[in-house]
């Protein structure tokens, strides 16, 4: 789909309150800090800024109860999400939703996530700027995957068409648009400075001596991974009742940096050491994820940077291993 | 062997976890306290809404703070709350001990010291006058966490403990399932909870380092993490005191504020740190 409308500037706000009417609209706010909320006054969405946390929490959710016994027969409680628009979502963390459905959806798909995932509607925003110091979506290859797609062109928007149901979407609201035979380019897509990553393959530098300063900073407290906008891994816990026989399961997202997510059964830690752990994170993000699909998990969001307590710079720090 | 290490020496061989069974369908479960605010025991009693439940399904033989007539031997498990002050503390914890099979330190005065530890790191002529012993003829003794008198089996840390820890303790071992230890940091529960990060606005936060379980309540409520649970078994403290020095506190101030609560249970390695501190008048 490479249909192409613009938008005039005063449309926005109009578009979005219509939006909010029909549909539940989730965009960036400013509270204390810039974070993903349900919002119905679109005075109060913030666009300057990255949001502190990514949308993965409304997918995959952090908290949720998956099986229920009653003390017979088990039940799956599945809650389906209301129809939910997102706005104002960044192309890295557009393509973090791209890599969760990649982990959650292929194969046997999960039907937890399936449930949270079917009826959003992703529309993107995309960056002039790199709207953090820490970014580096320009080193990923970072792909096309939004419904639809708005470039801040000044007076108007350029809005690019990504899906069926992006363009039966802009149908449902084709007042506020104007048709157009602009086709988005490259050059639309581009972003000054933040191809920062320099090193494409990292599968030589695992025992470089330059990994030691950065984990010596690390203080294994699981930022990184809870502010990744693909980091998937959770934890299953038995949780029995006080007052019969009924039980539940409930899964929590999980870290590899913590010491007890490679404890197995008789209290042995495969990642023992904060070194493995470390590394073990953004090897996954930047080669073996890529081994298996073809793809680098991570999209150059930054958050692991940004919202690190200590500011591991992994992307410096690999880029002069290989100087 | 001296008399006294025979008191203090550990049970032989692994911890006897007992469990319901036919002939002894309900655990015998006491509540004890030795000096302390008996905040942890009402902890207990805040579970209003299972109470009643918990006490049709254990068997609660001795419980002092609320119940006139106790059965003082015997238990299965002992949930001991506060920290060893006095001579009769002393007393008291070692004869429980021989009475129980699995001993519950029940927050941070019986895990760690806790603030009434603090005593240990002043001059005794700051402390002195404000003694009971005159009054009272307590003989008094360094304050000091359960565990350098007697073996623990379990810790329920926090100052006080989370009700719903103390009641998924129970929950466990009446279902004969041996309770787990939180040990992940509090920033896991935190940033669960979408709080902004309290580091980034200066405050000397200890989430990183501190033992979480809490969820993270005391953030939640916009006020940094003190440490109350104790260190994680996975603290990197040398990072965390030059997150805080570049943050502009000083050696003096992280030391004291990491000394509140985890106090005597500061590894020695960690004390190495403060050395430089320590040695300023």
């Amino acid at each position: 789909m490479t249909a192409a409308y613009s938008m005039n500037r005063a449309n926005l706000n109009p578009f979005l309150s219509a939006i909010a009417g029909d549909f539940e609209l989730i965009a960036p706010v400013r509270t204390d800090i810039v974070r993903f909320e349900a919002v119905s006054d679109p005075a109060k969405i913030c666009l300057d800024e990255q949001p502190f946390f990514p949308l993965k929490e409304f997918f995959f959710r952090k908290h949720e109860v998956i099986l229920k016994f009653d003390g017979k027969r088990f039940t799956a409680p599945l809650k389906k999400a209301p129809k939910r628009v997102f706005f104002g979502v960044r192309r890295c963390d557009l393509n973090g939703v791209l890599h969760q459905d990649m982990v959650f959806s292929s194969g046997v798909a999960d039907p937890y996530y399936a449930a949270q995932r079917e009826d959003s509607l992703l529309i993107g925003f995309h960056c002039n700027e790199a709207p953090s110091e820490h970014c580096f979506c320009g080193s990923l290859d970072l792909k096309d995957f939004h419904d639809l797609m708005f470039f801040d062109r000044g007076e108007a928007y350029l809005v690019q068409v990504g899906s069926g149901k992006g363009a039966a979407f802009l149908k449902k609201f084709k007042k506020f648009f104007t048709a157009s035979d602009y086709a988005v380019t490259d050059e639309d897509r581009f972003i000054e400075g933040v191809d920062k990553l320099k090193v494409k393959d990292i599968s030589g530098v695992y025992d470089n001596p330059g990994w030691k300063p950065m984990v010596d900073a690390c203080l294994s407290c699981g930022a990184c991974t809870t502010l990744c906008p693909t980091c998937y891994c959770f934890e299953l816990r038995e949780v029995p009742s006080l007052q019969d026989e009924s039980s539940e399961r409930v899964r929590e997202w999980s870290s590899c940096q913590l010491k007890e997510f490679t404890k197995v059964s008789g209290g042995f830690v495969y990642r023992e050491s904060r070194e493995d752990r470390f590394k073990h994170r953004i090897f996954h993000q930047l080669d073996y994820f890529k081994e298996k699909n073809g793809v680098n998990l991570c999209v150059g969001c930054g958050r692991c940077i940004t919202g690190c307590p200590t500011r591991i710079d992994f992307v410096t720090g690999i880029n002069e291993m290989k100087a | 062997m001296t008399e006294q290490t025979q008191v203090h020496a550990a049970p032989a061989g692994p911890v006897f976890w007992p469990k319901p069974t036919d002939t002894n369908p309900k655990l015998r479960v006491g509540f004890f306290g030795l000096t302390g605010c008996a905040g942890c025991q009402l902890s207990v009693l805040f579970n209003e809404d299972e109470i009643l439940r918990l006490v049709e399904i254990i068997d609660v033989t001795a419980f002092p703070f609320v119940r006139e007539r106790n059965i003082e031997r015997d238990f299965d498990f002992l949930f001991v709350e506060g920290l060893v002050a006095s001579r009769n503390d002393l007393e008291t914890l070692q004869k429980l001990r021989e009475r129980t099979k699995v001993l519950v330190a029940l927050g941070a005065c019986a895990h760690t010291g806790c603030v009434p530890a603090y005593r240990n790191f002043t001059l005794k002529e700051n402390y002195e006058h404000l003694l009971y012993v005159k009054d009272r003829g307590i003989e008094d003794i360094n304050p000091s966490p359960v565990d350098d008198y007697v073996k623990i089996d379990h810790t329920i840390p926090g100052c006080p403990p989370d009700k719903r820890e103390i009641l998924s303790f129970i929950t466990d071992i009446v279902g004969g399932n041996k309770p787990k230890t939180f040990n992940n940091p509090v920033c896991i529960e935190c940033r669960r909870n979408n709080n902004a990060c309290l580091l980034e606005s200066g405050k000397p936060c200890l989430g990183p380092v501190t033992r979480g379980g809490c969820n993270a309540v005391c953030v939640n409520g916009g006020f940094e993490c003190w440490g109350c649970r104790g260190l994680t078994d996975d603290a990197n403290v040398p990072a965390m005191v030059k997150l805080l020095e570049e943050k502009g506190y000083s050696k003096e101030f992280i030391r004291d504020r990491m000394r509140m609560f985890a106090g005597l249970k500061m590894p020695a390695e960690v004390e190495i740190i403060f050395r430089a501190a320590n040695n300023k008048p």
